[in-house]
């Protein structure tokens, strides 16, 4: 999109009579500003769709109808008659309570789960910022969200508070470093953190899904998904909320909108870590039978077709997130909370060895040259393929380089 | 080339600036009438007893101090994991004869990693895992 506006923006009635600098700046600046509208958009229509979402599933599960009865049958407008509510909530803050922190925290945790969504590609090259290093910029910003609740915990002045978010702390601190032992299986094999070349990477039947490569990251899909779980602290790893124990944790002292800031970057960060493992195991935005490619769309040189490719991909990708957010649902109303001790030693006595066990496995396979069913596809195949040292002779070619970002929106 | 700084930092502009439009609709139309019931610390309906702000456990800090240790020796192990298979990672760097073999640097990741597991080991005998 930034190339287009590069190209186009001078050519326009009023931005001709503009110096070249000023149209360059106001290229990348509108650019940007779409992808922060389209996103913003996206993000908070999720939150409205999982929070009904979540009350219907928890309904079924628990043998109820959930919410029937706000617009239509299926009460699909209940987020919005709660939002409603929730602006005619006064805003209160405790008389102890530190007030700029108090007033800050939500901030941090929306910002955080927000951000991170500019890194994640939603289909071939539809990224807003496509970073080199886009799994590395999303763990690091999702880490940020535990800040947030850490500084809306302590700040309240209330003792449920406090116990709230320093459970929270030393459960989402625990849990970053199996969750980044797993992370890094994917970016192993596929040799990049590009998140656009990972997902590129699985492109083909299911069979090529960095899930089915070997049976170590099988196991490493399930170890990131309880680590996920727990990263953004969902059901059974809510310790930091645990309604039963500390009325609501670290938000107790929040109401109004300035409570249901907290409330979206859950659902924001639910749908994110989802999108990840949905890219870095399951496929990305290639459908388990690749629709697109046998029907010539992807690839085509007719940006009309390839356009409609990159949104049956996009609707793939959305598909898998969503999935992942229903699962976190389901878990959660199935399973009961854990207790802190028990937290902590799921992470560090058995996630942490078995990652890095699976790690270690998935080097071993790697290194054998052991089959990954029809994995790479073919352009990356060329490019990833390891030159044993004996063989080593000059190369005669760069390997093309497959342009992915410049194809972009 | 685009820079990539600039849409990360409009973003974190307008995912505030969505916070604040929020916040201020609520300002707008909420009501704000504050007692001094409603500033008190929720406790259950008690009145509460002491401040907030307290020492707490030791052991908070210790699970701190192990992810530090585990957490930043992790992040090293992604250069090597891109470098590894990518063609102008290690393969490059053999072919340019800045390394001697493949398998020497595939070796010293694992030396780190066997270090990092040494650690672990050491953690675990110390008790450091054990939530008592």
């Amino acid at each position: 999109m930034a190339d287009y506006f590069l190209q186009h923006l001078p050519h326009w009635p009023v931005f001709a009579w503009f110096p070249d600098w000023v149209n360059v700046a106001l290229a990348y600046v509108l650019t940007a500003a779409i992808h922060a509208a389209l996103l913003n958009v996206v993000v908070a229509a999720g939150a409205l769709v999982f929070i009904w979402l979540e009350r219907k599933v928890s309904g079924r599960i628990q043998d109820r109808l959930g919410p029937t009865r706000v617009g239509g049958k299926f009460g699909w407008l209940q987020t919005l008659a709660d939002g409603i509510k929730l602006i005619a909530k006064e805003d209160l803050m405790p008389a102890g309570a530190d007030g700029m922190l108090f007033r800050m925290a939500p901030y941090i945790s929306f910002g955080a789960s927000y951000v991170a969504y500019i890194a994640l590609p939603f289909a071939d090259g539809w990224v807003a910022a496509p970073l080199n290093t886009g799994v590395f910029f999303i763990l690091a910003v999702m880490g940020l969200e535990v800040f947030g609740v850490i500084l809306g915990g302590y700040s309240s002045a209330s003792k449920w508070s406090l116990f709230g978010a320093m459970r929270e702390a030393a459960q989402v601190v625990s849990y970053e470093v199996p969750l980044g032992m797993c992370v890094v299986v994917p970016v192993l094999l596929c040799g990049t953190m590009d998140l656009v070349e990972i997902g590129n990477m699985q492109a083909g039947w299911f069979t090529n899904w960095l899930v089915f490569h070997d049976p170590f990251t099988f196991v490493t899909s399930i170890v990131y998904f309880t680590c996920a779980l727990a990263s953004v602290n969902r059901a059974p790893f809510d310790l930091a909320e645990a309604e039963s124990e500390l009325v609501a944790g670290f938000h107790t002292e929040y109401s109004g909108l300035r409570w249901s800031l907290f409330f979206m970057a859950e659902y924001g960060s639910m749908f994110t870590v989802s999108g990840l493992a949905a890219i870095l195991f399951f496929g990305g935005w290639h459908g388990p039978i690749p629709i697109t490619s046998l029907l010539g769309l992807a690839g085509n040189d007719n940006a009309f077709l390839a356009y409609v490719a990159n949104l049956i991909g996009m609707a793939n990708f959305i598909g898998k997130a969503v999935f992942g957010v229903t699962f976190m649902m389901w878990v959660r109303w199935t399973f009961p909370r854990l207790r802190i001790d028990q937290v902590m030693t799921t992470c560090l006595k058995y996630c942490v060895p078995i990652a890095a066990a699976m790690f270690l496995g998935v080097l071993w396979w790697t290194y054998n040259d052991l089959p990954g069913g029809a994995w790479l596809a073919a352009p990356y195949a060329e490019r990833l393929r390891i030159e044993s040292p004996a063989a080593a002779e000059p190369k005669t070619e760069v390997p093309a380089k497959v342009a992915v970002s410049e194809r972009g929106v | 080339m685009q820079p990539a700084i600039l849409p990360i930092l409009l973003f974190v502009a307008a995912s505030t600036g969505l916070g604040i439009v929020l916040l201020s609709v609520g300002w707008v139309f909420g009501p704000r009438r504050n007692t001094a019931v409603k500033e008190m610390p929720y406790e259950s309906g008690m009145d509460p007893i002491h401040d907030a702000r307290r020492r707490f456990d030791i052991r908070f800090h210790i699970v701190a101090i192990a992810f530090l240790l585990f957490d930043v020796e992790l992040l090293f192990l992604y250069p090597w994991a891109v470098a590894n298979r990518h063609p102008e990672g290690i393969a490059q760097a053999v072919t340019d004869k800045l390394v001697d073999d493949r398998m020497l640097v595939f070796g010293e990741v694992m030396v780190f990693i066997a270090l990092l597991a040494a650690g672990l080991v050491y953690i675990w005998r110390k008790g450091v895992l054990r939530w008592r």
